[in-house]
């Protein structure tokens, strides 16, 4: 019997059957639609990472560290470690190996790298805006320029060309709060405003030797000196407001300056401490047509740690994979139920069709025939299925995209659903494989029937 | 032609069998109307079975057409039912759900005749039976003597050389029951088919050219032409 004979009779035996059809599908649907947003979702969210880092991280630059736990989360830290001068201590307390200086100097002089910016911490106390007394709180960060921002007032210097070591460029989140203040009447005031950041050297407990020769020459008035806090205002012109992008990481409440202001703030926060000129870790870019990868594996052999952007994109894909492997796995339950579902039917459906299938053996129909029938009708049942289970998740999928978008706070236009035709196909066809494996126990039951008995042994009596 | 020589069926296990088929033979010419006349549990319908190739009895020889059907593999003997048998039962085994058309056009499919031919023989066979207005129409629709005439359809459609008919008229009420009979002789007639007839009905046997009247699995008597009587005779 033809292929094509055989998978018409299964259809046309489906649709005499349509409600128990239906429900069929419907258990095998659920697990598709699950499926189906699982794909979405793992798309979705991995061109968004993609353009997130695309838009933050150039795919020249290399950060490197000295301490491998600062890429692992600290999970294998030791309880207690050797003291080492050029550890510096972390939030948590744990303590982590720096970069100096001497390792800057020599990531400059690489001929593989084309430029070294530490990653300084310049932490102020407060600023202050020009013409207004009031101080406000200030993060400061030093400004990237490997990637295009943009900005809603001023102009920002062009990709890979760093601001002045004055410039200033605020984050347009500052304008409402100064606008309330009166310091300013409308956005466009902020440029060519000077704004002062203002840092507090750390105290430094003074020797007995150095507190003795302050009080021989300036007395107890010199002693309060040497200990009282020192601090230095930096000036600063801002050049632009940057605006608000849905897919900027960093810089979003930041006061963004120069490198070179950076590390002068930085220097002078640390100064006769032991963090001076000490950095958690460098970001470098790799000269011209250079692998970022190579460079890697060089500056891993020299005892540093270095992570490229593919790393970076492959930990946020790692998170992304993960949680669609779990979605996935809910999918997988749901078909693995239907399966049981399908088998039922079918081992029914073999039952009540006993005479027809007896028929069909008599009129000379082979087993393998019958058995592919069975199969067919199974086949059919996972495709529709998948078309439901397909069809409800895009329509939905398609529907809720802008909601999702707004209530995630993501800029307009960003998908979080991404439906491709080729997965939802592909998953369409492994449902199709996986019913005609379910009607296989039926459909080999089928085949095995005996036509004479299959049809009624009212002629054949067993004593 | 049909030679059936020393044929012998038992079922059942070891301790309990029965013998349905006690070494018999039968010899029947090709377009002869055979009825094998019988009553239940007499093994008429397994001497059917055994000579449509449905059954295996474990001696004896089935020949037909020259050929010994019990020696073919499996698939020679689905191979053989298709292309030269057709069935007609009591109980009509039509497929409530399907259309006339989609009826007649199984055995089409089983026997893998080209889709082109297709058409043309099921509308001539539903039209012999007089069912060419209910092409579309669903089986479940149809009364009893229009199921069987559908099953006569789907029975001459591949235009076998042997119909075997099991109690063709069992469910019928006597009129239309003659209509079915009168339509099985007109194609054994027209067509040259030879028709086997199960019954225990001796008033359709009695239209027969050949009568085989069997009892406990052996032949009793055969009557009717005498040329095409042959073997065993008990009595």
């Amino acid at each position: 019997m033809k292929t094509i004979d055989i998978v018409r009779r299964a259809a046309r035996s489906l649709r005499s059957a349509k409600t128990r059809t239906i429900l069929t599908s419907l258990a095998i649907a659920v697990g598709a639609f699950t499926i189906t947003v699982s794909l979405a979702v793992g798309e979705g969210a991995r061109q968004y990472a993609d353009n997130l880092i695309n838009s933050n991280v150039n795919p020249k630059a290399l950060f490197i560290v000295k301490d491998k736990t600062l890429f692992e989360g600290g999970a294998q830290r030791a309880a207690i470690t050797e003291y080492n001068p050029d550890a510096a201590q972390t939030a948590a307390g744990a303590t982590i190996v720096s970069m100096t200086q001497k390792d800057v100097d020599a990531l400059s002089a690489r001929s593989d790298i084309e430029s070294v910016v530490p990653t300084y911490n310049p932490v102020v106390r407060y600023m202050t805006f020009d013409g207004s007394s009031k101080k406000y709180s200030a993060d400061v960060s030093t400004y990237n320029d490997s990637i295009l921002s943009e900005s809603a007032y001023g102009s920002l210097p062009p990709q890979n060309q760093q601001l002045g070591d004055t410039d200033a460029v605020v984050p347009e989140a500052f304008v409402d709060t100064l606008i309330k203040a009166g310091v300013i009447k409308e956005g466009a005031d902020l440029v060519g405003k000077k704004v002062t950041l203002t840092a507090v050297q750390a105290t430094v407990t003074p020797t007995t030797d150095q507190i003795s020769a302050a009080f021989a020459t300036g007395g107890q008035a010199a002693v309060e000196d040497l200990v009282k806090p020192q601090t230095k205002d930096f000036t600063f012109t801002i050049r632009a407001v940057s605006q608000k992008s849905s897919s900027a990481l960093t810089g979003v409440t930041a006061v963004q300056i120069a490198p070179n202001a950076a590390r002068a703030i930085s220097e002078f926060i640390t100064a006769g401490t032991n963090e001076y000129q000490k950095y958690l870790g460098v970001t470098a870019l790799v000269k011209g047509d250079t692998d970022p990868q190579k460079v890697k594996e060089a500056l891993n052999n020299a005892g540093y740690y270095t992570q490229t952007a593919k790393d970076l994109q492959g930990l946020i894909f790692t998170v992304v994979n993960t949680l669609q492997g779990i979605v996935l796995g809910f999918g997988i339950i749901a078909l693995i139920a239907s399966v049981f579902g399908i088998i039922n039917t079918q081992y029914i459906r073999v039952l009540e069709r006993t005479r027809e299938i007896g028929l069909m053996k008599a009129l000379g129909m082979r087993g393998r025939s019958v058995s592919r029938l069975f199969q067919f009708e199974a086949a059919w049942i996972g495709f529709l299925g998948g078309i439901i289970g397909a069809a409800i998740a895009v329509v939905l999928g398609v529907t809720l995209n802008p909601w999702v978008t707004s209530v995630l706070g993501l800029s307009e236009g960003t998908k979080l659903l991404i439906f491709q035709p080729l997965p939802i196909a592909g998953m369409i066809i492994v449902l199709i494989f996986i019913a005609m494996l379910a009607g296989w126990f039926p459909a080999r039951k089928a085949a095995k029937l005996d036509p004479i008995e299959a049809l009624g042994r009212s002629s054949i009596v067993i004593v | 032609m049909i030679e059936i020589k020393n044929v012998t069926k038992t079922y059942g296990k070891k301790g309990s069998t029965f013998q349905a088929l006690k070494d018999v033979s039968l010899t029947i010419p090709d377009g002869a109307s055979v009825a094998i006349v019988g009553k239940s549990g007499s093994g008429k319908s397994t001497l059917m079975h055994a000579m449509s190739g449905l059954d295996r009895p474990e001696a004896g020889e089935v020949i037909i057409d020259g050929v010994d059907i019990l020696k073919l593999k499996k698939k020679a003997v689905d191979t053989f039912r298709s292309e030269k048998i057709g069935f007609i039962f009591q109980s009509f085994f039509v497929q409530a759900n399907e259309s006339c058309y989609d009826n007649v056009s199984l055995p089409l499919e089983i026997s893998n005749s080209k889709a082109s031919q297709r058409k043309v023989r099921i509308e001539e066979a539903l039209a012999t039976v007089d069912l060419s207005d209910k092409l579309k129409q669903k089986a479940r629709n149809l009364s009893g003597g229009q199921k069987q005439r559908l099953a006569i359809a789907r029975a001459i459609v591949n235009k076998p050389s042997i119909i075997f008919a099991d109690e063709p008229t069992g469910n019928l009420d006597s009129t239309t029951g003659e209509k079915v009979e009168d339509l099985l002789f007109s194609l054994n007639k027209k067509e040259g088919s030879t028709l086997i007839i199960v019954t225990h009905d001796t008033d359709l046997a009695r239209k027969c050219d050949v009568q085989v009247y069997i009892k406990d699995g052996q032949i009793e008597q055969t009557v009717g032409l005498a040329a095409s009587t042959a073997g065993k005779e008990h009595k």
